[in-house]
């Protein structure tokens, strides 16, 4: 009997919730909120298929829990999962701030000795973009350059994060070494339909996974774009496509004796695309969902360095969150 | 005097009119390449 805990009842929570219950080998599915009452809100919008519970930063964590899978702001979130290792819980995060996933990293050596596991990564980017990054790779004999981008938030916190994301310093990986980037050189990047081209900015979100997980890649970077505040902008103006979320992912390399780039990308609600990775994350860690990687190893890594790239997005795809391929001359 | 105010009230009209055009003027952007975006399938899966 596989029991899984979602903590964090956001956009993303709710979501990761609904993958959950609806995945066979999943008996029972533990909704927390600091707020009981919010907690039983979102148990009776899944139609009771699961149970809420109360849990506050220091409450204990509930007894037969088999995983614990987090969709808390980035602030908070380290805290939890330093509980869970205790606790020898593993656990999954979709928290995206640059600290945090440093944070969630250097439990390594502690869930390791407590045999447990820790993946960082597990929204859109970080996350679906670095099971994308690894597909993209796998493509090549060779890979040279990796940049990812990422376009749209999942809700208020999430926008709060990518506005603080754009304020701090901007790195890249280039030739062995994490670069800091003064200028965020603003750049066009181009999604799928109906996002289309937006602007995105260097910034050093999961920059490090990426390296972690392709250390073949000489040059690495990450852009994030950041839609419009609605509130801001009149309603005529409004961008209908506003409400998406997108990510692309663009690796450049060798096959034989070419130079080729192999291009991915998704379009999908920030929150659905987020919510289903961490789903089908929490999954795994519970046993449920064996073909998506080989068993969890004990320590903690990004989502990127664990999974299996093909059977992940098959997954996805299976769920509804479905990867694209760009076919054509992408520009360098 | 007066011919220096009516520079400014023209000054002022151009600035008006530029943050109007600029501001209308953001429509479709040209594509930066030929191709587009195939859904990936089964046989990618594999």
């Amino acid at each position: 009997m596989s029991t899984v805990l979602v903590v964090g009842l956001g956009e993303v929570g709710v979501r990761t919730a609904r993958q959950l219950i609806d995945t066979p080998g999943i008996d029972r599915v533990i909704v927390a909120s600091r707020r009981l009452e919010h907690a039983r809100d979102v148990a009776s919008a899944l139609h009771d298929g699961a149970e809420p519970l109360q849990l506050g930063r220091d409450d204990p964590l509930p007894s037969g829990i088999d995983v614990i899978a987090s969709a808390l702001p980035s602030d908070v979130d380290p805290g939890l999962a330093r509980r869970a290792v205790a606790a020898g819980v593993p656990y999954a995060s979709s928290a995206d701030r640059d600290a945090t996933l440093g944070a969630l990293l250097a439990l390594d050596a502690d869930a390791r000795a407590r045999g447990t596991r820790v993946v960082a990564g597990c929204g859109l980017a970080p996350g679906l973009a670095d099971v994308l990054a690894r597909h993209a790779v796998g493509a090549l004999d060779s890979v040279d350059e990796l940049h990812v981008a990422r376009w749209g938030v999942a809700g208020a916190e999430s926008a709060a994060e990518a506005r603080r994301a754009l304020r701090e310093p901007a790195h890249e990986w280039r030739d062995g070494e994490l670069v800091h980037e003064k200028h965020r050189h603003a750049e066009l990047i181009w999604y799928p339909d109906p996002v289309g081209a937006r602007e995105c900015e260097l910034v050093a979100t999961g920059v490090e996974l990426l390296v972690a997980a392709n250390p073949g890649a000489g040059r690495i970077t990450s852009r994030l774009g950041l839609p419009p505040n609605r509130r801001l902008v009149p309603p005529a103006r409004r961008d209908p496509s506003a409400q998406w979320g997108a990510v692309r992912v663009e690796a450049w390399g060798w096959r034989g004796t070419a130079r080729t780039s192999v291009v991915y990308g998704v379009i999908e609600r920030t929150g659905v695309a987020a919510g289903t990775v961490l789903g089908v994350t929490g999954a795994w860690l519970a046993g449920a969902l064996p073909t998506v990687a080989s068993a969890p190893e004990p320590g903690a890594a990004g989502l990127g360095a664990v999974i299996e790239p093909v059977a992940f997005l098959a997954e996805l795809a299976r769920r509804g969150v479905k990867a694209a391929a760009f076919e054509g001359v992408a520009i360098a | 005097m007066k011919a220096f105010q009516r520079g400014l009230l023209v000054a002022a009209i151009a600035a008006l009119v530029s943050v109007v055009v600029r501001v209308r003027s953001k429509g479709p952007v040209p594509p930066s390449s030929g191709g587009g975006w195939r859904e990936l399938q089964g046989p990618d899966f594999r």
